[in-house]
Formats: structure tokens, sequence, C-alpha cells
């Protein structure tokens, strides 16, 4: 399997803060693969170091088993790095026009391009006068026009409208699947993540704090939820592994062999069950879960 | 490829109208009605025309090279350099180029652009000032002539590459200030206040001594000059040639080591914001 991106005890450090904190992270070459975490989780300071932009105070990064800021490896990658800024006297023709020559592209489609991002109508003007939105889809057309086998994209919706991030979504499913393109995503939205990534790592604080498939990593948390009365006496004989879910439930963090111990202790003490099911966790129970354990939430 | 990050800069910088103005067209169209603007009085002043005083258009174009790189001249050209060298700082557009290209080619072709941009100012520079003493001429009435026609032709090329040269130094240091304070004004305050205390370095050094020495020779300035008056006068320089060497070379080194101080400097450089 080729390894589009990885990182090796990465850190970077910025005076006292670590953007990145003994940070190892092996991203595989196909799909859409998810960079999840809260603001200043360090997703851009990854993105910076595998494109070169940055270097890491320690550690390594590599691209397609190149190191990180190698030219041989960047030609093989187009990027959107945070919100992206044109030079304010070009066009957006002109502008896709320079990044072509500057990367030596001769047969770039940048009609095209322009007008599968939905810029066509804006196409001779300034990038001046655009909105963010405008912007972050000229980003992707800059990012996927010369025929990267990667594109990393960071948070490639913020700042957009709820329509255009549905389009923008879409849009980059739909280029991962025809171009045949590796996507490297970052987001702090879970629901974007879960709508376009196939793999997803969770960073907090520099670190990953867990990595894997979208599915597994919900099926891995399941738990049980019990709707009893009352309801303090199911909380105190759980302690720890217990959390109120509405008025009359409780969710037990408990494995599966745990469970018949579980409802005699609670039957015993006298308490009344009318429902005990196992539920899978979302995205966001298994983000929310994951950052509270790895004390940042 | 440098040359793809070349035609990606002469693209940009050819679409970037303000730059090109006020970097490189604005300083020689002062010179331009200036000079115009002195035969008009100088017309009225003499209350007919002055018939019979000589217009050299040779001598007129050596010294508007001679000063193409001077105080007021290098304002402008500072301004234009840092758009280009500094520019991407500015508008925090090195995350879009940086993948794109290596680090010593995107600031070499910088470097390379202004450097044309420079040379297209000192060819407007000669077109203009040509242009103003045919037409300052008629206004006053003067008679133009064409010193030493071969020589002459020999003589501008060399003033003109000089300067050329004399402009590179102050552009290399625009380079190293833009990555260093990662805007263009500190780049164009830079240059401007360099090239003038060179101004004053030289003429006090010279003054002290009328010969060249090693500490007159490092100033660009004055090796620059040194070099346009041999040049200019080769008979009349009474100078041997030595100095003349060293000022050729103390030129060569200030510009080279300034553009790979610039290159080194950002090759290392982090980009984080920009
Ligand atoms: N140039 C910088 N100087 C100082 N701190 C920085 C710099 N860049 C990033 N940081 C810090 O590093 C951390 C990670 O930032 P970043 O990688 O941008 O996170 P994210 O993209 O996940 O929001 C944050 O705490 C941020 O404040
Ligand atoms: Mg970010």
């Amino acid at each position: 399997m080729t390894i589009a991106l990885e990182a090796v005890a990465l850190t970077k450090a910025y005076g006292s803060v670590r953007a990145l904190d003994d940070f190892s992270l092996s991203i595989p070459a196909g799909g859409v693969f998810g960079v999840l975490g809260p603001n200043g989780a360090g997703k851009s300071t990854l993105f910076r170091i595998a494109l070169g932009l940055v270097r890491p105070t320690s550690g390594s990064a590599s691209l397609f088993g190149a190191p990180a800021g190698d030219m041989t490896s960047l030609r093989k990658v187009g990027a959107m790095i945070e919100t992206p800024r044109y030079p304010p006297y070009l066009t957006a023709r002109d502008t896709l026009s320079m990044l072509a020559l500057e990367s030596g592209t001769r047969d770039a489609d940048i009609s095209g391009w322009l007008d599968r991002v939905g810029l066509g109508g804006a196409a001779d003007r300034a990038t001046n006068g655009f909105s963010v939105g405008m912007k972050q889809r000229l980003g992707l057309a800059a990012a996927f026009f010369t025929r990267p086998e990667l594109v990393i994209l960071d948070e490639p919706t913020s700042g957009m409208d709820p329509a255009g991030i549905q389009e923008i979504r879409a849009l980059v499913v739909d280029l991962a699947r025809k171009e045949g393109v590796t996507v490297i995503l970052a987001s702090h939205q879970l629901d974007e993540v879960r709508r376009v990534c196939d793999r997803v790592a969770i960073l907090s604080k520099g670190k990953v704090v867990t990595e894997g498939a979208v599915d597994a990593l919900t099926a891995s948390q399941v738990r049980l939820r019990l709707v009893a009365s009352p309801v303090e006496q199911v909380l105190a004989v759980l302690g720890e592994k217990g959390a109120a879910d509405g008025p009359d439930a409780v969710l037990a963090d408990i494995s599966r062999s745990e469970a018949p111990a579980l409802i005699r202790a609670l039957v015993n003490a006298g308490v009344e069950i009318t429902e005990a099911r196992w539920r899978e966790a979302d995205l966001e129970g298994v983000y929310l879960q994951t950052l509270k354990s790895s004390g940042a939430a | 490829m440098f040359a793809n990050a070349i035609a990606a800069e002469r693209f940009r910088l050819l679409r970037d109208r303000s730059t090109l103005f006020w970097g490189f067209i604005f300083a020689p169209l002062v010179g331009f009605f200036l000079s115009i603007a002195g035969d008009i009085f100088l017309r009225q002043l003499a209350k007919k025309p002055l018939t019979g005083m000589p217009l050299d258009l040779v001598g007129q174009v050596l010294k508007a090279l001679g000063s193409g790189a001077s105080v007021f001249p290098a304002l402008f050209l500072a301004i234009g350099a840092a758009a280009v060298l500094a520019g991407d700082y500015r508008w925090e557009t090195w995350r879009l180029l940086t993948p794109r290209n290596s680090r010593p080619h995107l600031l070499g072709a910088k470097l390379v652009v202004v450097g044309e941009a420079i040379l297209w100012n000192l060819v407007l520079t000669v077109g203009l000032t040509l242009l103003a003493g045919v037409i300052g001429a008629s206004i006053a009435g003067k008679t133009l002539v064409v010193s030493g026609s071969g020589a002459g032709l020999g003589q501008i090329a060399g003033v003109f590459a000089v300067t050329w040269l004399e402009a590179m130094t102050l552009a290399s240091l625009a380079a190293v200030i833009a990555v260093i304070a990662r805007s263009p004004m500190g780049a164009v305050v830079a240059v401007v206040v360099v090239r003038f205390v060179q101004t004053i370095l030289a003429a006090g050094l010279g003054a002290m001594a009328p010969e060249p020495t090693w500490k007159t020779l490092a100033i660009p300035a004055y090796s620059a000059d040194l070099l346009r008056g041999f040049l200019a006068a080769p008979n009349h320089a009474g100078l041997e040639t030595g100095p003349v060497g060293v000022a050729l070379l103390v030129l060569l080194a200030w510009a080279a080591a300034l553009a790979g101080g610039a290159i080194l400097l950002f090759q290392r450089q982090d980009l984080t914001r920009e």
C-alpha cells in the first residue's frame, strides 16, 4: 500500500506552544482522509510541514516516501492551506495561468476548471473583489487543476454559506472519485468529515487521539442505554462509567461481558429497568468522547 | 524549473500595473517633463530662440543614465522591486507558490524579473532623454549635436551596464530586507536610506582622500561613479585601470552576496502566517 503522507514523531514548537507534539500518522493513498480536530489542534501546521512551508522542530514528514518539501514529492501535490489568498491585481484566470507557469503545466484546462468550481462567470474578474466562498472555489481549482496525485484541503468550506458548503462537499467527493485523487481534508466540522471522508484521524493539542475508518470508529464505541428508575441509583452504581441521557435514561460505558453483572446488581438494588439496548455512537459521540478522554474538551 | 518560475513572475508583474508604473515608469517620466519644463523656462527667460547653443544628445543620455540609480530614482526602483520581492508576504501568497517550485527558484526568479524591469526602466530613461532633447531643442531653439557617434554608443552601453549593476546591488538589498522584514515597506525604506548614506559616505571619504581607497571603493555608489567616470572619459579619467577593475568587482560582489544571502535566508525561513 502506498503511503501518501507520513509523519514520524513530528514536533513543532512555537515558543512554549507545541503546535504538533511527537505526532505520528500515516495516511494511505486513495480515498478521502479526514483530519478532524478543534481549532488549534495542529491541522494546518501538519500540512505546512508536509508542503515544506514550515520546518519541524524535530521528527520528520514525507510525501509518497520523499522528504517533505522535496520538489519530487511536491510535484504530485495540490493544496489549499487555510483561507486562500491571491495577488489582488490578478483575475481568477490569470491566477491559474500564473500557477500553471510556475509548475510548468502547459496543458491545463483553466476555463474548464473555473466552470467546474462555479467561477465561469467570474473568470476574468480580479480576485480582489471575490467573496470568501469564491476564493475557496478558486483555491479548489488551484489545488486540482494541475492533476496532482494528492490534494490537501485545509478547511475548504470555512466561511462559506450553507448552500456553498453543500456544493463544495459534493464537488470534493466527486473530484476525489472521478480524478482518482487522494484527498486529505482537514475540518473542525464533524458533519463534513462524516459526509465526505472514508477514514479519519482525530487530533487534539498536537497529537493524534484516535484514528481509523469512520465506520469502525463509530462501531467501536457502543454503549448500553438503560431506561430505568430511579436514575440516580443507576448512576451511583455505575460511578465513572455512567452518564445521564435525558431525565429517565443512562448511558453505560461498559463492555458486553460486563452487562449481565451490571443488570443483576441494579435489580438487586431495587432499580426498575424498562429498557436496555446497545447503542452505536455517531461520529460526534466518538469525537467528544475521545477529546474528553484526552482532556481537551 | 527556474525558467518556469521566471515566466510566472514576469506574467505577474506585467499584470501589476501600479507596480509597473510607480516602480519603473514614473521616475523617467518625471525626468522627461522636468527637462522639457526647463527648456520652456529657458525660452521664456531668453525671450528669443537660443540658436547656436549646442545640445549634445550623447552627453544628455550619459548624464541621465549616470544618475539612474541615485537617491530619487532609487526610491521608485525600490518601490517596484519591493512589490515584486515582498509581494507574497504582503498578500500572504507564498503558500500558493512554494509547493510549485523550489525556494531558490522562486526568489531567484523575482530578482531576475526585477533585473529585467530595471533594464527596461533604463531603456525608457534613454528613450525619454532623447525625446526630451529633441523636443526641448525645438522649444528653446538649441542646435542638436551628437558627439563622437560610434564611441558615444559604446560609452552609453558601458554606463548603462554600470548603472544597471548599481541598481541591482540595491535590488538585492531589497531582497534581503524583504525576506527579513516580510514586508515591502521595510525593503523600500532600507534601500532609500542605504542609498542616501552611500552618497554622504562617498562624498565624505572622497573629500578626505581624492584617490580611490579600499574604503571608498567598497561603497557601491562610489565604485559605480568611478566606473562611469572612466567609461565616459577614458582618456581624461587619469586613472590606473586597477581601481576600475576593483570597482567592477565590488559591484558584482555586493549584488551577488546580497542576492545569495537573500536566497539562503529565504530557504531556511518558516512560512507560517507569511
Ligand atoms: N506562527 C505561529 N506562531 C505561534 N503560534 C502558532 C503559529 N502557528 C500556529 N501556532 C499555534 O499552533 C497551534 C496549532 O495551530 P494550527 O496548526 O493552525 O491549528 P489548526 O489548523 O488545527 O487550527 C495553535 O495553538 C496556534 O496558536
Ligand atoms: Mg487551521
